[in-house]
């Protein structure tokens, strides 16, 4: 019968009887490693394997060091890659940390740290930042790996999310050649803004060079919020260690979405579509813009996305789109972008923090960052790896580089995830027309207070 | 003293029913008695991604009456039960007449019932992945294909229409299970009795209304007893097809509380939902015991 409770209930029993079960387990456990052979266990989800295999690389490292010690050590590296969503990812690893099963590694996307650290499920790193390997991290990085003063997770990659635009429309549009690719150079100097932006859209579509003028992801995710440091405003107070509804920034916000879905410039319920169909309208020039990712250079070369061309390479994709920040909001104003980079934290209860920390400091090396950037379409974490020669003369990643100057994050705070889902279902309702945006505000006000509670703090 | 001893007595005479009863006593009390302890004892915390058993009152259910989504939710709820259990129901029904009245031929209606019933044995995923497609908003898809036909432009039905969605996947799926028990019952009616009444030249509508429907009345009480209460808190079908959205407008109240549990992270709060949907799934039980009449039902059998 009761299926939902039934589910939810079987979760708790599993958690409850982990919880008493754990604490013999992790003493059993603590033995000396079998001839000197000591594992480290690390998860990571997602199609970016290199997560992993540069550990399994760093951890060959290690060996040899222990070597020249003369330590009777070993390290070995299990690594567990997950298909499957997110939270399911979160969930995994909530039960199995309960069960005294966690990994030592966790890799994470960093505004997960807020619960991971509120739950003791990691342990701090603060050490991390003093090593000589890490002593080259771009500063503003760190902001994204700490949380409540200290620092949770060792930095992996980095990203941009740039916003592509056409340039095949925009030669139709009459545009030459120099003009097309001065865009992302006048967008950083501030000189074209948000509203041009919108205005070339409008443009585009009323002379029939393209079906839509702009397109964002379909689905809820980090994006939207950079529009919220855009127009001024702020997601987390870190003195009051609250989430923030910044009214007058989250109102612009929708007010431009709506905007956007009023003037006809979106895909009518682009908000319902399948990320398919999203590329797919992307790649075949249907969009003079598209809010996306770097990593959709890896995305378009692996599914056949072109009706023509199936997929297609970096090469054509630099040839036929060019990549610039999000214009500033007005003239003479900053533009921007949001990174979302990924961090490997450490198991609180591990039986090997200083090789498991000993492992993160090597899996920095500016050539395994590099073969995962080069890779997965990531930006470096840290100089050295920015300077790397292979990094450098990258077709796209060359390009894009300077976006990290640029770069905002979003909060650590655990209630981040409530505090999005809200906003997502306010941005449907203002992009489907079923409210305007003052109403989407009010509405979105009313249900933050019950879900977030002690939790908010509301800026006018 | 005596009652005692009785009592012994009467555990020795039992012991061997007793025994073997244990081993589904011993499951219906991990399974179901358990579960519903465990979630009454956790609504009353704010259990979240940290899992600590921290227990703040009646805060969870306060906080139920401020969700600005709770109307919404429970107007869903209410339409999405309703009209789902409708078609359960009289779609059941019709298909079991069809299959085991209508046509008499045995292996025929025997077909048809299979037919119907292979959304039942293939996988949810697989069922909803139809549904899918034959929603998909793109031209391609299965209804806005038949709309080309006639030169009407593709639709958005999963964002336009929802609850329409959810109802109709839900009631073509939910119909077998009336279907199989009505049509056992007919075939258990009497033949005489058809035979008679067509003797005295009743219609076909009133063989169905006086004979049929009658005989039927214990199974159909049951059907729409046990389907209203698992439809209360099913929630697969929905979380497949439209995920409750958009925005909120096919969230029912089973759904929220996975979403709020498993997706925010809230165990307490989406506890808390599972808890007043338990109090409505036996509210819902304790009147249908009363109106139905359903004691008699139980009770011992009056067939011949």
């Amino acid at each position: 019968m009761k299926k939902s409770v039934l589910s939810l209930v079987s979760f708790l029993t599993v958690a409850a009887a982990a919880l008493t079960g754990c604490q013999k387990q992790s003493e059993a456990d603590a033995q000396p490693a079998d001839n000197g052979v000591v594992t480290i266990s690390a998860w990571s989800e997602g199609a970016e394997v290199t997560r992993l295999t540069n550990l399994e690389k760093a951890s060959e490292k290690l060996n040899e060091e222990l070597k020249s010690q003369g330590k009777d050590i070993q390290v070995k590296v299990e690594p567990k890659s997950f298909d499957g969503g997110w939270d399911q990812y979160a969930k995994q690893f909530m039960l199995s940390a309960k069960a005294g099963k966690a990994p030592d590694i966790y890799i994470t996307p960093h505004e997960t740290i807020g619960w991971l650290a509120d739950g003791n499920y990691i342990m701090p790193l603060d050490e991390l930042r003093d090593s000589k390997e890490y002593a080259d991290v771009f500063p503003k990085l760190w902001d994204a790996a700490s949380y409540n003063g200290h620092i949770w997770g060792a930095l992996q990659d980095n990203e941009a999310r740039p916003v592509f635009y056409n340039k095949n429309i925009l030669k139709d549009l009459g545009w030459n050649e120099t003009e097309i690719e001065e865009l992302p150079e006048k967008v950083r100097r501030g000189e074209f803004t948000l509203d041009d932006m919108t205005k070339l859209a409008e443009e585009v579509v009323k002379q029939g060079k393209a079906k839509y003028g702009v397109i964002h992801r379909p689905v809820n995710g980090a994006d939207f919020h950079y529009f919220n440091y855009l127009f001024g405003g702020q997601l987390y107070s870190e003195e009051d260690n609250k989430i923030v509804l910044d009214k007058s920034a989250v109102g612009k916000q929708l007010a431009y979405h709506y905007e956007l879905a009023q003037k006809k410039l979106l895909p009518d319920k682009l908000i319902s579509m399948e990320w398919k169909n999203v590329h797919r309208m992307v790649v075949n020039g249907e969009t003079l813009f598209y809010y996306g990712g770097i990593w959709n250079v890896f995305n378009w070369g692996n599914d056949n996305f072109h009706d023509q061309l199936g997929k297609v390479d970096a090469k054509w994709v630099n040839e036929n789109f060019g990549m610039m920040l999000v214009p500033a909001a007005e003239k003479g104003g900053e533009p921007i972008t949001l990174s979302h980079p990924f961090l490997y934290t450490v198991n609180a209860k591990t039986k090997h923090p200083d090789l498991t920390k000993r492992l993160l400091e090597l899996v920095a090396d500016p050539k395994l960052q590099t073969e995962h950037n080069l890779q997965t379409f990531h930006l470096p974490v840290t100089e050295r790896a920015a300077e790397d020669p292979e990094f450098k003369t990258d077709l796209t990643l060359g390009n894009i580089a300077y976006m990290s100057e640029y770069t905002t994050f979003l909060p650590n705070h655990e209630g981040f995830t409530k505090y999005s889902n809200v906003f997502w279902n306010s941005l449907q309702a203002v992009e489907l027309g079923k409210q305007t945006p003052d109403q989407a505000l009010e509405s979105m006000e009313a249900q933050l207070k019950v879900d977030l509670g002690e939790d908010l703090k509301i800026v006018e | 003293m005596k009652k005692s001893k009785f009592l012994i007595n009467g555990m020795r005479k039992h012991s061997l029913p007793w025994l073997m009863l244990a081993p589904f006593l011993i499951l219906i009390v991990i399974f179901f008695f358990l579960p519903i302890i465990l979630i009454a004892v956790n609504a009353f915390t704010d259990m979240d991604s940290a899992l600590q058993w921290t227990f703040n009152g009646i805060d969870n259910f306060k906080k139920m009456l401020l969700d600005p989504n709770m109307p919404e939710i429970l107007k869903n709820t209410f339409i999405y039960v309703f009209f789902t259990l409708a078609i359960n129901v009289l779609f059941g029904l019709v298909l079991g007449l069809l299959t085991s009245y209508f046509i008499q031929k045995e292996s025929v209606g025997l077909l048809f019932r299979t037919i119907w019933m292979l959304p039942r044995i293939s996988p949810p995923v697989v069922y909803v992945l139809l549904w899918l497609w034959f929603f998909d908003p793109s031209p391609y898809g299965i209804l806005n294909s038949l709309r080309a036909l006639v030169d009407l432009p593709p639709g958005e039905w999963l964002s336009s229409n929802p609850k329409t969605a959810i109802v109709l996947a839900n009631g073509m799926i939910g119909a077998s299970f009336g279907m199989i028990i009505f049509s056992s019952a007919i075939k258990s009616i009497p033949e005489n009795l058809f035979q008679a009444a067509k003797v005295d030249g009743a219609s076909q509508w009133s063989i169905i209304q006086d004979i049929i429907i009658p005989a039927i009345r214990w199974p159909l009480m049951f059907v729409t007893m046990w389907q209203l209460l698992s439809l209360l808190t099913s929630y697969e079908y929905i979380l497949l097809l439209t995920g409750g959205g958009p925005m909120v407008e096919s969230e029912v109240l089973s759904l929220y509380s996975y979403h709020k549990a498993f997706e925010s992270f809230e165990y307490g709060y989406g506890s808390a939902v599972s808890l007043v949907l338990v109090v409505i799934a036996l509210g819902f039980s304790a009147i249908i015991w009363k109106v139905f009449g359903m004691k008699k039902m139980m009770g011992t059998s009056r067939v011949e």
